[in-house]
């Protein structure tokens, strides 16, 4: 299968750069998975999770406030304002970045209806890496 | 002997001036490195957004569709009003760091003087807000603590009145003034262009050959949106680059005036025996002198 580029840069550094199979954002117009050779566009996210599907079949979890998105057939490249990574070795690990990602959450000035699934979406990705 | 006493003091006043520049010049190394790490972190992500916003503006500029009409793509010509925001230093003691920016800043507000055009200056940092005030030159608006300890989230609330007047058509341009970090020995001026985006820059030949793809329904919203980022990006990345050249700068400034202390303190030295071995000298002729007019 191949594979595509995936590279999620912060104002505050890099929180995801690597190879993956698959990646679904969370697009204004509703949620888009991307595969290699995905026709190229830029736009824009809301707040929301990334999902990653790893080379390994892991998948990963990240959670953004906002971003922007290009997408050419080898490479995804995202713009996010803030991000928190759900990951961690251990279970406190996991438990520390899943506080930051609520308080990330929490920072979200718009009341957006999306905004409530996201925590719960959140929650669950925790729990499956716990 | 009095004079050998004054010596003395004088020694051990430029010494101790000496460890507090020395003190001020190891902090501010230590500060250099913090901020130079802040800056390369975020570097990826300057790149990719200019790459973006060069590509947007390229494809409005080149093929004239979409957002043609939005203020931020499109070159304003006669401007009558200014957005100015300058970044200073809160702190002195950094060779002409502060001065730098406040030339740039002056020749910039008598230039659009002579033009007619109105400025608005928008002032961050202690150093230039003061300048300002005493030279009577009034500030639209200041932010003091911001230069020394760039927090994202305050950088985006300050400029953020400066897009939102732009796009509504209160200002015609915003300009933002800083010195950057260059190397470890030199600053560099900048005075960037934020808005209307520049595309003098922007060649077409290149952004033919770009996938660039905006999704049609958005477009409006998505380049409002990206422009807002871009900007309030910007202004962070200025505040942080200003940060890493005030302290180069300060170290430098320090350094020489480390140097200079030790010089000076080793031409006091030199002073200091040379009145010592006069008054010896007299001392020994006056004996010798007593002992002859014995004879």
């Amino acid at each position: 299968m191949d594979k595509l580029k995936l590279e999620i840069l912060t104002p505050n550094g890099i929180v995801f750069s690597g190879e993956v199979i698959s990646v679904t954002l969370p697009g204004k117009e509703g949620e888009f998975g991307v595969l290699a050779h995905h026709a190229s566009l830029t736009t824009l996210l809301e707040a929301g999770v990334i999902d990653i599907e790893k080379e390994d079949k892991k998948t990963e979890s990240v959670l953004i406030n906002w971003g922007l998105v290009q997408v050419d057939e080898t490479k995804v490249v995202v713009l996010v304002e803030g991000a928190v990574a759900i990951r961690g070795e251990n279970e406190s690990d996991i438990a520390k970045a899943l506080d930051d990602a609520k308080a990330l959450i929490d920072s979200i000035k718009d009341n957006n209806p999306a905004i409530a699934t996201v925590s719960a979406k959140l929650e669950s990705a925790a729990k499956s890496l716990m | 002997m009095a004079n050998l006493k004054d010596i003395q003091r004088q020694i051990k006043s430029v010494s101790n001036t000496q460890k507090t520049t020395r003190a001020m010049k190891l902090v501010s190394t230590a500060k250099l490195r913090r901020a130079e790490e802040l800056a390369k972190r975020s570097r990826l992500y300057a790149a990719k957004m200019n790459q973006v916003i060069s590509e947007i503006a390229g494809r409005i500029k080149c093929s004239k569709v979409g957002g043609i009409n939005n203020r931020c793509f499109n070159e304003i010509e006669n401007p009558k009003i200014v957005d100015i925001i300058f970044v200073t230093a809160d702190k002195g003691l950094c060779g002409g760091f502060n001065i730098q920016t406040i030339k740039a800043v002056k020749k910039l507000l008598s230039d659009y003087k002579a033009k007619n055009v109105k400025v608005r200056l928008r002032g961050i940092g202690k150093k230039g807000i003061e300048f300002f005030k005493y030279n009577g030159v009034e500030l639209f608006d200041i932010a003091i603590n911001l230069s020394s300890k760039p927090e994202k989230d305050k950088a985006d609330d300050f400029i953020l009145t400066s897009i939102e007047d732009f796009k509504d058509g209160n200002t015609d341009a915003l300009y933002l003034v800083y010195n950057g970090y260059k190397n470890m020995i030199t600053q560099e001026l900048h005075i960037n262009k934020i808005l209307p985006v520049d595309l003098s820059q922007v060649e077409c030949s290149d952004t033919q050959t770009s996938m660039l793809e905006i999704e049609d329904e958005d477009e409006e919203k998505m380049l409002d949106s990206v422009v807002d980022k871009y900007a309030q990006y910007a202004m962070y990345y200025a505040l942080i680059d200003s940060v890493a050249a005030e302290h180069s700068a300060r170290m430098q400034a320090m350094d020489t005036a480390t140097n200079n202390a030790k010089d000076m303190v080793k031409s006091l030295n030199v002073k200091f025996n040379k009145a010592r071995q006069a008054a010896i000298t007299t001392e020994l002729i006056e004996i010798i002198s007593g002992v002859e007019s014995m004879k």
